[in-house]
Formats: structure tokens, sequence, C-alpha cells
């Protein structure tokens, strides 16, 4: 991605200044070996999904609390009720509030509370579940993508995160770069991480593989700031939405205008079992 | 025989020592300290002279995993010649979060700050066009340059870092927090980006301190209800419950910590508020802690708050409350409004009274503002004892 020089595409009115992808590299490039920090990411995710007591593939259900109540599958008799701006447990004991984001035992299923006051959520687990590691498509050194963000005023937006949580993000600009002969120009979002100083700039995007070879829905993709206001968009991270490891998860919606009309054969897979 | 000999010897050098640690991040370096014991067994995270335990190195063959159990978190290496390579570990919200990092023996060089960069300076923090107000205090000790980062409702802990040039860098990970503040002395002002996680940036500008309040007021963020004296009753670590009309509390000046054994800034405050019960409970100060956990289940959180009562010796009753998000702690205290941080502590009279409510805490790293708050809660003390039993 070094070796990838700078121009503009996307003249006026849209005025798009991208991430561009030099035309300067041939196919015998196209491949190279994976490199170990995608590796190491790769191998941390399948340990965790087959592992982990929050792992999506441990999901059960996904519930919206509500100031109603409901009941939570798999934990008999308990129910979760949103009062004050809180979830709290009651049915399992003392009634008590439960932490955001936070697991918690609940009888033989785990709990983590979720999302906004008014919209919390609760994803109820099981016990973990081994699985296959997920399916990468070979790694594509030139799918990788450097340059600007072209920013806007900020313009807010309720979307699913990955896990399919309903949050208040901001659609800061977007990016675009040449990809198999034609401009792509895909819209960017802030999405934050609750609880914590952070945040991530987000893709979420659909192209030719999609339902073909990658998730139907669509992917994620996790823009990396390199300095001086310039990003790295690396195709090969391209991840799929917590609802592609198991039904529990709302799928998100996919982004307008955010349809790569070729294929990016590069990031996460998508086999339906 | 002899060359297999040699290297074997070599090979058999433990991780003990010194390590000159980087976490890479997707825009900078964030540098610290590893301290590993001799024995190879334990270790500590070093951000200048202020420095977390690890749980447990582990060491395996070319292996060395520094694990930090407190946080779910782990740093896996393996050795490289003498370099340990390999990545952090952590679990967000949504899933695992990998950041590169490495290390070689010795340690970071000591480089003097610039005199021009020491002092407090008002900065702004900006995302999206959003703007919000932070107080940036530089300092050197004998490690270097050492820093604080404070918000509306506390600080960001001890930074530690150096500085090049007219160019900074000061870094904060305790094996949780991967907090790296960068920047440029340019004139005047200093200009330059906060990075949290591997991919967060938030760019700040900063001018000079101008001594007029650049943060709101620790006191006028969260409010209370003063018409009726302040209620609790939470079960104590030994499941009694302990509550704001016992008799103890009786015309006393009570001052209520609320508190997380998971908080940084909630430990910096414990041996302050142990200090002013000594001094003033035979005149008539009572304290008393309310622990928001992180799970809420006693069973798992009363062993972390007896653990938190024995490391800072505190003689005062500590409460079970609740579960350690602001909005779920703040459920559990209606009378309060507000309620945004943790460490808040509530002054109330001899009445029972809610007289002041101070949110957050100004741990050491941020050095004369941690003497000047200590110093008002004193003689907010002072003026509370001298009021009337009721």
């Amino acid at each position: 991605m070094s070796r990838r020089t700078q121009r503009i595409v996307g003249a006026p009115p849209v005025r798009i200044i991208g991430l561009i992808a030099a035309l300067a590299l041939g196919p015998a490039r196209a491949r190279a070996q994976l490199p170990a920090g995608i590796a190491a990411e790769r191998a941390t995710l399948a340990e965790w999904l087959s592992n982990a007591s929050v792992s999506p593939r441990a999901a059960i259900a996904t519930v919206d609390v509500g100031a109603g109540g409901v009941a939570i599958p798999g934990a008999a008799g308990a129910r979760a009720i949103e009062r004050d701006g809180s979830v709290w447990l009651d049915g399992a004991g003392r009634a008590r509030v439960l932490p955001a984001y936070r697991a918690v035992t609940v009888g033989s299923v785990t709990v983590v509370a979720s999302g906004d006051p008014g919209r919390r959520r609760l994803t109820v687990f099981g016990p973990p579940r081994a699985g296959p590691p997920p399916e990468y498509y070979p790694y594509d050194s030139t799918l990788v993508f450097t340059g600007p963000l072209r920013t806007i005023a900020p313009l807010p937006h309720r979307v699913l995160t990955p896990d399919g949580l309903d949050v208040a993000a901001a659609e800061v600009g977007s990016v675009a770069f040449r990809l198999s002969g034609r401009d792509v120009r895909l819209r960017v979002m802030r999405i934050p991480e609750p609880g914590t100083e952070e945040s991530s700039l987000e893709i979420y995007f659909r192209d030719a593989t999609s339902g073909a070879g990658s998730y139907p829905a669509g992917r994620f993709l996790t823009l990396a700031p390199i300095g001086n206001g310039r990003y790295r968009a690396d195709f090969n991270r391209a991840r799929n939405p917590f609802c592609a490891y198991g039904p529990a998860y709302p799928c998100p919606v996919p982004w307008a205008g955010n349809t790569i009309a070729s294929p990016v054969r590069a990031g996460e897979r998508y086999t339906a079992h | 025989m002899f060359a297999t000999v040699a290297a074997a010897a070599i090979l058999a050098v433990g991780p003990g020592g010194s390590w000159r640690a980087a976490l890479d991040l997707a825009d900078g370096t964030l540098r610290f300290g590893v301290e590993i014991t001799a024995d190879g067994q334990g270790g500590r995270l070093c951000n200048g002279a202020v420095c977390t335990s690890l749980s447990a190195v582990r060491v395996r063959g070319d292996s060395v995993i520094l694990e930090i159990a407190a946080y779910a978190a782990s740093i896996a290496t393996v050795r490289r010649g003498d370099s340990l390579i390999g990545y952090y570990h952590n679990v967000g919200n949504r899933g695992p979060r990998t950041i590169p990092f490495r290390a070689a023996r010795g340690r970071w060089p000591r480089v003097q700050a610039s005199g021009a960069l020491l002092g407090a300076w008002d900065a702004t923090f900006t995302t999206d066009g959003r703007t919000s107000p932070r107080v940036l205090l530089f300092n050197r000790d004998s490690t270097g340059l050492t820093g604080a980062l404070i918000s509306n409702t506390g600080d960001y802990g001890h930074f530690w870092g150096s500085m090049d040039g007219d160019r900074f860098a000061l870094a904060h990970f305790d094996g949780s927090f991967v907090y790296l503040i960068t920047g440029r002395l340019v004139g005047d002002t200093l200009r330059g980006v906060f990075h949290a996680g591997l991919s967060t940036e938030t760019p700040w500008t900063a001018v000079r301190s101008s001594g007029r309040p650049h943060l709101r007021a620790p006191t006028a963020m969260t409010t209370a209800d003063t018409t009726a004296p302040f209620h609790f009753a939470f079960p104590d670590v030994h499941g009694d419950t302990v509550a704001s009309t016992d008799a103890r509390f009786a015309g006393k000046v009570v001052v209520v910590d609320i508190f997380g054994t998971w908080c940084p800034t909630c430990h910096d405050a414990a041996p302050v508020l142990v200090d002013l019960y000594r001094r003033y409970h035979a005149r008539g100060l009572e304290i008393v802690g309310l622990a928001y956990e992180v799970t809420g289940d006693t069973a798992q959180d009363a062993p972390l708050v007896r653990r938190f009562r024995d490391d800072h010796g505190i003689p005062y009753p500590l409460l079970l409350a609740g579960v350690s998000d602001a909005e779920a702690a703040g459920a559990t205290l209606p009378q309060l409004h507000g309620f945004t941080a943790f460490p808040t502590t509530v002054f109330l009279g001899r009445d029972g009274r809610v007289r002041l409510v101070h949110a957050g805490f100004l741990g050491p790293a941020t050095g004369a503002r941690h003497t000047l708050q200590v110093d008002e809660f004193r003689s907010t003390i002072e003026r509370l004892l001298r009021e009337p039993a009721p």
C-alpha cells in the first residue's frame, strides 16, 4: 500500500477525493502473504467465537426490554424491565439493576444489557459453542487503499452496529477510490463505543460477492487513521455483522449508496450452514 | 558441541528484567515500560514511576504471556532473539481487540522536557465538529515528562512520555486503558491528537490556562434534593443493612463516597478519605462508602469490596449499593440528579441533608489541583462540623 500514489477521482460537483488504488501494480503483486497483524486478529476472533461466554455463536436471543418487561429466554421465571433508564432483573431473587455492557449470569444463561435509555436491549447467551473458524478470501494487497476522508457537516443517523444494536451514529463523510476500473464512493459513519473514549469510523458495504460468497446483507470495514487526516481502508479486514454468526442478532440494513458493483474478493466470506 | 552449549545458555536466559515496550496504534506509538521479576513469574506495566501489577507472567518455550486478569486482557508475545514481539488483546463490547506490541531489553531514555511545555493548559477536544473541554498538565520528575488529562468528571490517570524538539508524546497504559497524547508546541499554542484504543483519534488544541475556570466546577455537576435528609440503605459486606437512619449517623457530619473497586480514581480517593476519617471522626465525622460493582451479584462483588477495604485500611463501612454504570447507580439514589461520575462525594450536614456534591476526583497525577481539592474537602468538613446539631 505504501507504493500507492494518490490522485483525485470524481470531479465536482461530487468533489470526492479519495482513497485511490494505484494502477501501477500488476497482478503479480495482487496476492501476497497474509500480514501477521491480520493473522493475529483472525486467530483471536476465531478463539473468541468458539470460547467466549458472550460469543455471538452462543447467543440465544436479543430482546428489547421495554417498560412492560420481558421474560428472559432460558432463565425460568426471570424477567427484565426497563425502569428509570436502567434494566432491572426481576424474579430471580432480589430485584437488581443489570450493569450495561457487562456479562451477568442469570440461572443457566448469561445476559448482557446494552443500548440507549428507552431502547435497552438484553442479549441472552447459552453455553459457548465451538465451531469452525470464519473463512476468508485469500489476502489481496491491491484491496488496501489509503487517502483522506472527505468530511461533511456531521449528519445524525440511527444505525445498527455490527452486533445489531440501534445506536445514534453520525455520517461524517465519504471515501472514494477506483476499483476494477470504476469510481467507488462509500459513506462513512462514526459509531460510538459506549462507556469508553472510543468510537470507530465504519463503512457498511455490499459488493458483487454479497450473497455469492460473502454475507448477503453486507460487511463492515473500519477505517484506520494513518496521520495527516489520512486513513487506511483494508478490505482484507472486511468482517461480517454478528447476524452472520447466529440468528439471534438483527442484521443492519445496507447503507444506501454503499454498493460496489464489482466483486470485492477479500476479507471474511460466508457459507450458509 | 561448544556452539550448541553457548546457544542453549543464551536461550536459557529468562524474561526477567526491564523492557522498553510499545503498542503500535494505527497512527502513533505508545511507549511504556515492562518490568518482569527475576524469577519470571510476575511483573508490572509502568508509565514512568507509576506501575500496574501483572496478574501473571507465563513462559513456555519461546512464548511469554503477560496477563492482566482484572481486565480480562493479556499481552501474548514470542521471543525473537532478545526481543518480545506480539499482541495486546482485550475484549470490547463488540468482540476482541488486537494491538501490535513489541519490546526490547532496557528502559526508555529519560528525556528532559522543555520548560515551555510545563504547567497547565486549557484544551479543547473536537469530535465531528463538537467540542468539549479538558485541562492538560505537564510536569517533570526523575523519569522524564509526566502529565495528566482532566475532564469534567475526573482525570485519566498518570501519563508519562518524552519530548523531541517541539513534539511530545505521553502515554497511559495500565493493561485496560490505552491512551496516548501526541502534540506539538507551536508558539504559545499546543496542537495534538488524543488517541484512545487502536484507532480512535480526537484532535485538540490548547492554550495556557488563564486562571479562569475552563472545566465545569465539580460541585456543579450533580445536584441533590435537600428538602429531606439524604437516604440510603444497603447491605454491608456481611449482609447486614446499614441505613442513613441508623443511630451512628444521627447528628453527625456524614461523607458518602460513591465508588467502585474497578475505578482507578476511586483508589486515589480512598487514602484521602481514610485520612479525613482519622482526623475528624472524634469530632463527629462519619464516612460511608457505597460500592457500585461490576456484576451486582453479592457473591462476586463482596470479596472485591473486602479487598478494597483491606488494601486501603478503611475503618468505615462499605456497602454493596449496586452496579457500576452511572444511570443504574443514579437510580438507586433518587435524591441525586445528574449523577455522572465515579467517585462522587456527598457531604451531609448534621441534619442529614446534602450540603455539597463533589463529582469526580483529581488523583495525585494532577499535582497542585489534587492538593487543593483535598484542602477543599477538609475545609468543607470543618465548616459542617461547626454547625450546631439539630
